[in-house]
């Protein structure tokens, strides 16, 4: 998913060592200790609605994740484990019947929203109703497998999903009927999207007026100019740990408006916690130097890569396509990133942390596991035999640090592989929506693909796939214009196999993972992690949740 | 304010040096040319223009890189050893990289950007750039508001109200989002005006824009001193005795004006050259990977913790330019001024 | 002298108005510009883009939807943003007007000072050393772009030698409302105060030197020494009177120009939420209500500062009062 890039950091391991980080066994001892007083962030600025069924940005989902639930969520944990789906709102996780069509929830009781009301089996299927009303990003991506969605979808005022929803109050039961299995539905149900909020939540975009949750934090105030305060919930009372942990401090406070490098002075005189912002490259040098101690590197399920449109020359033609791939000096991208410290070359198509990533790198001197180096002579040879050479290239970035960068040096190859490349870098503001339009006819650009969940679906099946080709629209995912009806079918086989089995799920998309690199309708580049860097006083074992928000906010204390 | 008719009357000493007149253009000339300030700015000034056309001479064989091409694996030789161009750090973490710094030799004088490319180099090239776009788009602003502000000043009523009305709509415009949308319109076409095309990164569109902008700022004191003048006796006696009006302006307003300019003229290139830089990171113009003076200053910033020459070396490029143009401004003024006492 | 007001206040709301319908046109020709896509997020379908448009009123025609958004803002006086549905407009540009207002007039008050003080000193001490070296340090304030002075500024004072005794009184970066505790809203805004300064002071330092140095030629000059006046006398009372008037007539300018926005870069890099940071990120998310409303705001104050300018012009100098009967 191409989310904000706000200098997001999401990720998952923990680097082991971090003496100021204690690894806790007792929690309840922990909580004792530690608990109370206010965690201050900084963060550039909140982008859009708070309305957890519209944000789509990794800042807003920080906040979301300790202020809203979902009926299942992902394990609020560090590493791998964070990719496994937890009952939240639900007792447990569904049952599920009639060959995967039907999924049963049992809602838990005695959770109430932050104004006392507790959670009604009404509250679910409002929610997932009013995210067709509000027009959410995602509805018609992920939830129009439930009954009577497409309705919805049409007619988005007067939806109703009274036959896809089925809800008892009596017995405290949400059945969700699905037009087709699903093997990705219990992620999406996870997803923030289908947080949970009152039925009488109005059905318009709430934008700084945020609904009211059940999670252990509520937010009091909110000035898209100025910052977000956040205190706890007086109604919230943890009903599991792995779903909603409760949060150490009392009050969490966001201020908005200061550039990164500012930032990052403010978290190192211990003026502030912690910073979205990512930490300036040409400062890394000093955090390591001198800083290592408050510095925790997380592993992040996303990676860069260069899209290039397989609809007109040159790279229409698949070899001109794997010149490019083999030619990429991933290392030194790696460096301007940050070095190997902080990004991992990658060759293909699922990041680490997606099931169905299998090591593996064609595109580099030494085929092997991973890549050792460019190739530029069997560049140069397939450029010769696809007989392009000279032909006029140019490459788009935005003003923003990094794709910036990426995209200079992609000119520069280009240039260096015998095209006549130029580099076009647009303001931030404009990037996205004019490189998805194919009127513009781009041929190369650059950007990050971050994940929305952690499934493959998300990664080959959103950006390679031809239901996701829209033209002349400034909303087009798959900016390779990439349609190939083998793909195609091998996604929709996987799909079916892992309804039935996860392992040979992952193992079709493994398959499918090489197919798509071997075809490369874009150049994978590199695979980040993020550095976060705290204030001396913070402590706990910060957990950052696979890819779905940045650290969680709850996992921290300071005093 | 007196005017140079006047003047010459009055001076004590004028009797006593009446001399044949060499007129006063060639006059002003010898005086600028006796003037030590105005030799050093003249030279210096030459040698900027003339380092900066040998710009191409510098990057092939005094650099030996392409300062357009990013080069993050590039090595040199440094002190009899083989180093790299952006090296990674080992410290700590070992995170990161560092972009060499100055080695005060003949490659990487000033220190490497963070793609490896050559800051000096860049420099030279982008000098250019800055001195073009700044040169012609002064030379726009000074020649229009001077216009404008006679104009305004002069005729006064429904001109003068129109104009600065006018001025103050050029004042308070949005330029910014015009420069956004200009940058969007611009991407891959060309405007066609039947005898010329304006390619999309042309240079012309910041050229017109900044010259623009400034015309308000400088037309404002051109204005109000003009009005002086036009109030002074002696402009209305040459009225009274039937002087055309372009002969007034011409002969007395103009030189009265011509100080405002050249006080302006300096500073305006300092600011043009500043807000190409802008206009640059929103597409108008100079675009990356080429380079101008500002948008070095703007694209090493990031830099600035920890190889601060990158950006202080374009700046005092900026800084030498300006200073050379203001001497020898400060000359031609006092040049062309009659009531200077000068060696003739 | 009322005509003239009301004259200036008509064209004052011609040039406003005509300013808006110009920033609405630009931002529906171009053609990269896709307000739903802006207002809907990224990754937002086809469908949703045409839900929100449908939403937003956005395929309405142009004159409609711009009547329909300036009765929003001037008569209902409730119009929001497009990227935060239910934020604001109006309330949040009043709340940044006071941090804006703060920045540009203490920058004023210090350039001005500093200005007057060298611009005499070297007008004065014309051609020696001290005339050449403040206009020198003059030009090299101008050459600097302000937003490399204001990281240099954060460099030292945040973080090189914040613990030092030169800089630790610093606070951090932010804005301190001045009723809430006004010693610390000026310790908070001082920094940003010098930065925003120097460039205005290499301009108008020289500006007030030249000024001086041609009135200094003056016959009114000359009279009044030869009447027997001291020169502090005649300097102040007579020649800094006349040589002030382009002075003062560029600083309606750039005070409404830097009210209008240009203390963006000030704000943005000291943390300071004002208008000028508003109207950058209204620019950065496509956010045309506030970008309508920001650049109104802003030439608001360019026109208002341009009549005071005038009106203290004629206030100062009689002979122009006489030129706009003409």
């Amino acid at each position: 998913m191409q989310r904000m890039l706000l200098g997001a950091m999401v990720g998952a391991t923990l680097v082991a060592g971090m003496p100021a980080f204690a690894q806790d066994t007792d929690r309840s001892t922990l909580m004792t200790a530690h608990r109370g007083g206010k965690l201050t962030l900084l963060a550039p600025g909140f982008d859009g609605s708070i309305d957890p069924q519209i944000a789509y940005d990794e800042l807003t989902w920080q906040i979301h994740a300790v202020v809203y639930d979902q009926l299942l969520t992902f394990q609020k944990a560090d590493g791998e484990a964070s990719n496994v789906v937890v009952p939240d709102l639900a007792e447990a996780l569904p049952e599920v019947s009639d060959d995967g069509r039907t999924l049963t929830f049992k809602l838990r009781r005695g959770i109430r929203f932050s104004n006392g009301a507790e959670v009604t089996t009404a509250d679910v299927r409002a929610s997932f109703e009013r995210m067709f009303k509000v027009a959410s990003p995602t509805s018609d991506k992920f939830y129009t497998g439930i009954v009577g969605a497409d309705a919805c979808v049409a007619e988005r005022a007067s939806c109703s999903l009274e036959k896809g929803i089925e809800i008892d109050p009596a017995t405290n039961t949400v059945t969700f009927h699905l037009v087709a299995p699903d093997a990705e539905f219990l992620s999406k149900v996870a997803m923030f999207h289908a947080s949970i909020v009152p039925a009488d939540t109005p059905p318009t975009d709430q934008g700084v007026v945020p609904p009211l949750g059940t999670g252990p934090y509520m937010i009091t105030e909110y000035d898209p100019a100025t910052g977000l305060t956040a205190v706890r919930n007086p109604e919230f009372k943890e009903w599991s740990v792995e779903a909603q942990p409760d949060g150490y401090v009392d009050e969490i406070h966001y201020t908005f408006g200061l550039d990164s490098n500012s930032a990052l002075n403010a978290v190192l005189n211990n003026q502030a916690d912690w910073m979205f912002h990512r930490v300036p490259t040409e400062r890394l040098g000093e955090i390591s130097a001198s800083y290592s101690d408050r510095a925790h590197i997380h592993n992040e399920v996303s990676y860069w890569l260069a899209p290039m449109n397989t609809t007109i020359p040159p790279f229409n033609d698949v070899r001109v396509r794997q010149a490019l791939a083999y030619a990429v000096d991933r290392a030194a991208l790696v460096n301007q990133y940050g070095g190997p410290n902080l990004a991992t070359p990658i060759c293909q198509h699922l990041p680490v942390g997606i099931p169905g990533h299998v090591d593996f790198c064609d595109y580099t001197v030494n085929p092997g596991t991973t890549w050792s180096g460019p190739d530029m002579d069997r560049a140069r040879a397939l450029i010769a035999e696809a007989g392009v050479a000279g032909q006029k290239v140019t490459v788009f970035g935005d003003d923003r640090h990094n794709v910036r960068e990426n995209a200079l040096y992609l000119q520069s190859l280009l240039t260096e592989l015998g095209f006549d490349a130029e580099v076009k870098i647009l303001s931030d503001s404009l990037y996205w929506n004019y490189i998805n339009n194919t009127e513009n006819k781009v041929q190369m650009s650059v950007h990050r693909w971050m994940l929305d969940y952690p499934e493959p679906g998300n990664f080959i099946g959103a950006l390679f796939t031809c239901a996701n080709i829209r033209e002349a629209s400034s909303s087009n995912v798959n900016l390779s214009g990439f349609c190939d009806p083998t793909l195609e079918q091998m996604i929709a086989d996987a799909n079916t196999a892992t309804l039935k089995d996860r392992a040979a799920g992952a193992e079709a998309w493994a398959k499918i993972d090489r197919y798509v690199t071997e075809n490369a309708p874009a150049v994978p580049l590199y695979q980040p992690k993020i550095l976060d860097v705290f204030s001396s006083r913070v402590g706990g074992a910060p957990i950052a949740f696979s890819g779905l928000a940045s650290v969680t906010l709850s996992s921290l204390w300071v005093q | 304010m007196t005017t140079s008719s006047d003047s010459a009357a009055r001076h004590p000493d004028a009797a006593s040096r009446v001399t044949v007149s060499r007129g006063p253009w060639a006059t002003a000339v010898g005086r600028i040319l006796r003037q030590p300030s105005a030799i050093i700015a003249l030279v210096v000034l030459a040698l900027i223009i003339a380092a900066t056309a040998a710009a191409p001479i510098y990057a092939e064989y005094v650099s030996r890189t392409n300062p357009f091409a990013t080069a993050l694996s590039a090595k040199i030789w440094l002190d009899g050893q083989e180093v790299l161009v952006i090296q990674p750090v080992t410290e700590g973490l070992g995170l990161g990289t560092i972009p060499i710094g100055p080695t005060w030799g003949p490659q990487y004088l000033v220190g490497s950007d963070s793609l490896g490319r050559d800051v000096m180099a860049r420099i030279l090239y982008g000098g250019q750039n800055s001195l073009f776009i700044a040169g012609i788009a002064t030379t726009i602003s000074l020649v229009f508001a001077l216009l404008v502000g006679l104009c305004a000043g002069f005729f006064g009523g429904i001109v003068d109200t129109v104009l600065t009305r006018l001025l103050d709509v050029v004042w308070a415009f949005p330029v910014f989002l015009l420069a956004t949308s200009l940058s969007v319109v611009t991407i891959g076409r060309s405007f066609d005006f039947g005898l010329f095309e304006i390619r999309a990164d042309s240079i012309i569109i910041p050229v017109l824009i900044i010259g623009i902008v400034n015309i308000p700022y400088i037309a404002r004191p051109v204005r109000a001193q003009t009005i002086q003048v036009r109030q002074s006796e002696f402009v209305t006696a040459a009225r009274g005795i039937g002087v055309p009006s372009w002969r007034i302006l011409l002969i007395d307003v103009v030189p009265n004006v011509l100080p405002i300019l050249i006080v302006f003229a300096p500073i305006t290139v300092a600011i043009s050259m500043i807000l190409e830089s802008s206009l640059s990171f929103l597409s108008i113009g100079v675009q990356a990977p080429e380079s101008s003076w500002g948008t070095i200053i703007r694209e090493n910033q990031p830099l600035l913790y920890s190889r601060p020459w990158t950006t202080l070396a374009p700046g005092l490029a900026i800084v030498l330019t300006v200073v050379m143009l203001n001497l020898l401004g400060d000359v031609v003024r006092d040049a062309f001024d009659p009531r200077m006492k000068q060696e003739d | 002298m009322l005509r003239f007001v009301l004259f200036r206040l008509m064209q004052m709301i011609f040039i406003m108005t005509g300013l808006s319908m110009v920033v609405f046109l630009i931002f529906f020709a171009t053609p990269g510009i896709d307000p739903a896509a802006n207002i809907a997020g990224r990754g937002a379908s086809e469908e949703v883009l045409a839900a929100v448009r449908e939403s937003f009123g956005l395929d309405r025609p142009l004159p409609i939807q711009y009547l329909s958004m300036m009765k929003r803002m001037l008569i209902d006086q409730d119009l929001t943003s497009f990227s935060n549905r239910s934020y604001q407009v109006l309330p949040a540009i009043l709340n940044s007007l006071p941090v804006t207002f703060s920045v540009a007039f203490g920058t004023a008050v210090i350039w001005v000072s500093v200005s007057i003080a060298f611009g005499t000193a070297a007008a004065l001490t014309r051609g020696k050393l001290t005339d050449k070296l403040l206009m020198t340090i003059g030009l090299i304030g101008i050459s600097m772009p302000v937003f490399w002075v204001a990281s240099v500024a954060n460099l030292f004072t945040q973080h090189r030698y914040q613990d030092s005794w030169l800089f630790s009184w610093v606070p951090p970066l932010g804005y301190v409302p001045l009723s809430e505790d006004p010693g610390s809203w000026a310790l908070h805004l001082i920094i940003p105060w010098i930065t925003g300064s120097i460039l205005y002071i290499g301009l108008y330092s020289r500006l007030l030197r030249s000024s001086l140095v041609e009135v200094y030629h003056e016959d009114f000059i000359r009279t009044a020494r030869a009447k027997g006046l001291s020169e502090t006398r005649i300097l102040f009372r007579h020649a800094l009177r006349t040589a002030m008037l382009p002075f003062v007539s560029l600083l309606g300018l750039d005070l409404g120009a830097l009210i209008a926005g240009n203390t963006l870069i000030v704000e943005l890099l000291f943390g300071l939420p004002g208008l000028g940071m508003l109207t950058f990120r209204a620019l950065q998310s496509l956010d045309l209500p506030f970008m309508m409303t920001t650049i109104m705001y802003g030439s608001f104050f360019v026109v208002l500062l341009n009549t005071l300018v005038d009106l203290l012009y004629a206030f100062l100098d009689p002979r122009v009062k006489d030129a706009r009967r003409n």
